[in-house]
């Protein structure tokens, strides 16, 4: 019973009316089947359950669609596109009448022995010529007569045999250079490469069009480079002819000059950004720069005085704004009413990360100035123009160190390409310690506590080894393009 | 119609330009005692202070001082209304001390900082001293700082301006502060100077380097170029 209940409801049939329960009512005929079709009887009619009022429409037609399914956990696309989706499940077959095929003979105008052979075909087709006869193309073969062969076509090498054996060959395969190739005459004639023969054939063509141009009408110049056909051909050799090794010695080579052109692109990016900071040195330290360079009449005391003062006198002028432009950006303390420590001023921004405000830390050390001096106003706007010297000193030691590793980079190359030539790096750049201890100036400057970026891993005999590796990738990579 | 009689109307208004600095010193001064206390094993003796500067009567803007000790002490919130704003107490241990000054007028915030409590005196620590108190060894550890009332309200103005001497006698501090500034200052600028010269120095090397670098980028391009001509056409 229970089985024949389910085959109805899933053949979608009513409960089997009428008969009554027994064996009668798990019959299903062929009739009851071919009755889905008819209108089913109104009688027992679905009642759509009202939506409750207040529920959003959206929900109720999740909660409740048409045959009172559960929603569909996975979310289904059925309705993409609107008309689309799997709304059309059946394939629209061809609602036309069948169109009959026969068996019938055909000749094909291209054949010239008039062979008739027999294929099937739609019977509306009959009598119409083979399709595939308008693909036979026959080639114009150039054509010449001794007067111009005597005057113009001579060429080296080249007898008038060999050149209609050749034409001859064109003609017969159509211009399958390979076949004509394969069935050149050797016993009488040189062995020739197929870029002779195409050379030979082309330049034979191009010449013949000349004389042969009809003014009217403006010709398509043949064009056949035969030396470097030859050369390509040799190139696709070569590189079919790599062993393994080869390829990933390739490989490897690539993935260097990759990885050296991306450094490249971060130096030049880190040299746009010099300028800026070389502009920056200059404002800050043209107090300085004066007192240096210029033999100016005034007496050194004089002249100190006059650099205090205006060092002095800095706190709001806009000497101090430029300054922490370049290193620290300390914020307006005049901005914000209210109470708060001195020694809150003294606080880093932010915006120092973590990495300059240890560069900072070290450089103090180095210095003996204290971390956290004693915060009378002046100490205060000292202590903060003096790290925020310290910033601008330490980004000048970084771009510094990347201009070193570039100049090292370009000596290296040059060396490469020009064996026996070289590049002379000025010594002021080179990185010489000992240079500066004959002089005896200072011991040893401050800024050398500065760990450049990326240099604590890499000491610079390593970096000069690695822009070494790096000129011998390049000159490999050249190499191989021979 | 704005302006009310009573102090809080106008206290609130702001006097712009303003700044009045009062510079205040905190600290501790703590004395061993020679031996482990048994009931408690506490060693020293300690006071955490907060005293101004300058002689004169802090209570006159400062509302209350609170003191927050470490939590193992009974109490550890300490609030002094009036000075001396000092705690005394014993311990074993070094620990940081949350300072918070409140001031007289509500509309200006409390300030908040820490001082980490000395018992021992370390070698290099430039903010602690020995000092003999009553033929005892006494470490002190002062710090100095300056509380900024930028734009105060009128009416902290009026009670900072017209504070009253703290004591007649001579007021002094247990640390030389115009010595430790004087140094700090020679220091920094000392250490400026020498700065200032290396930032010049990296700057020519700097510029040198990028003109170096330009001829090395020619001569390499001289070179590629004549490379280029006699190599490889794919």
């Amino acid at each position: 019973m229970a089985s024949s209940a389910d085959v109805r409801e899933i053949m979608g049939l009513g409960p089997a009316g009428g008969t009554p329960e027994g064996g009668g009512g798990s019959m299903v005929t062929k009739e009851m089947i071919l009755a889905m079709d008819r209108p089913r009887k109104s009688g027992k009619k679905e009642v759509a359950p009202k939506r409750p009022e207040g529920m959003a429409r959206e929900l109720y037609n999740l909660l409740y669609n048409d045959s009172k399914d559960a929603p569909p956990i996975v979310p289904t696309d059925s309705n993409r596109g609107l008309d689309q989706g799997y709304k059309s499940v059946k394939a629209k077959l061809g609602m036309r009448k069948v169109r009959p095929w026969k068996w019938m003979p055909f000749t094909n105008p291209a054949r010239k022995d008039s062979l008739v052979l027999y294929h099937w075909r739609r019977g509306q087709d009959e009598g119409k010529e083979y399709p595939f006869a308008k693909f036979n193309k026959r080639l114009e073969m150039p054509t010449y007569t001794d007067m111009e062969y005597m005057n113009h076509l001579e060429s080296d090498g080249w007898t008038r045999e060999e050149t209609d054996h050749l034409l001859d060959l064109c003609q017969r395969f159509d211009l399958r250079f390979p076949v004509i190739h394969d069935r050149y005459d050797r016993q009488t004639h040189k062995n020739r490469s197929i870029e002779d023969l195409k050379e030979r054939y082309y330049g034979l063509c191009e010449k013949l069009e000349i004389l042969h141009a009809d003014p009217s009408k403006v010709s398509k110049p043949y064009v056949y480079d035969g030396e470097h056909e030859r050369k390509r051909k040799r190139q696709l050799e070569k590189l079919y002819n790599r062993t393994p090794e080869e390829v990933e010695e390739e490989e490897m080579l690539k993935n260097e000059l990759r990885k050296i052109e991306a450094k490249k692109r971060e130096r030049e990016k880190k040299t746009q950004d010099l300028q800026k900071l070389i502009a920056q040195a200059d404002s800050t330290s043209t107090i300085k720069t004066d007192k240096k360079t210029q033999s100016s009449p005034s007496t050194p005391s004089n002249k100190k005085k006059s650099s205090s003062s205006q060092n002095k006198n800095a706190g709001g002028s806009k000497d101090i704004n430029s300054m922490e432009a370049a290193g620290i950006k300390f914020p307006d303390q005049k901005s914000n009413p209210g109470v708060a420590l001195r020694s809150q001023r003294m606080k880093l921004p932010p915006s120092v990360g973590q990495k300059k405000s240890k560069a900072i830390e070290q450089l103090l050390q180095e210095l003996k100035v204290e971390l956290q001096p004693m915060p009378t106003e002046e100490i205060c706007s000292e202590f903060n123009e003096l790290r925020s010297d310290l910033v601008l000193l330490y980004e000048l030691k970084n771009a510094l160190a990347t201009c070193e590793v570039e100049l090292q980079t370009c000596k290296m190359q040059y060396e490469s390409l020009c064996p026996g030539k070289t590049l002379e790096i000025p010594d002021k750049l080179k990185p010489n310690p000992t240079l500066a201890l004959i002089k005896g100036e200072k011991p040893r400057s401050i800024s050398d506590v500065i760990d450049v970026v990326g240099a604590g891993a890499t000491p610079p005999m390593r970096k000069r080894k690695a822009a070494l590796e790096q000129s011998n990738v390049l000159k490999k990579i050249k190499n191989k393009n021979y | 119609m704005t302006d009310f009689a009573d102090g809080s109307g106008t206290g609130g208004a702001r006097v712009k330009g303003v700044t009045v600095i009062k510079p205040i010193i905190y600290g501790n001064v703590s004395k061993h005692f020679g031996k482990k206390r048994e009931s408690d094993s506490h060693t020293h003796e300690w006071t955490v202070y907060l005293k101004p500067f300058l002689n004169e009567d802090m209570s006159n803007y400062v509302k209350k001082v609170q003191f927050k000790l470490h939590e193992s002490y009974a109490n550890p919130n300490r609030i002094l209304f009036k000075p001396p704003y000092e705690v005394s107490e014993t311990g074993w241990g070094e620990f940081e001390v949350q300072i918070k000054i409140h001031f007289n007028d509500g509309n200006e915030r409390p300030i908040t900082f820490y001082h980490m409590l000395k018992l021992f005196h370390t070698g290099n620590d430039s903010s602690t001293t020995t000092a003999m108190v009553q033929g005892r060894k006494t470490v002190v550890s002062e710090n100095y700082d300056e509380i900024i009332f930028q734009d105060p309200t009128q009416y902290i103005n009026t009670l900072l301006t017209t504070t009253r001497c703290l004591t007649l006698n001579a007021y002094k501090h247990e640390t030389n502060f115009e010595e430790r500034k004087a140094k700090t200052l020679e220091s920094i600028k000392g250490g400026r100077s020498q700065v200032a010269e290396e930032i010049i120095e990296l700057k020519e090397k700097l510029q040198l380097a990028k003109e170096t670098i330009v001829k090395f980028k020619t001569e390499l391009g001289k070179v590629n170029g004549q490379d280029k001509s006699e190599d490889m056409v794919f």
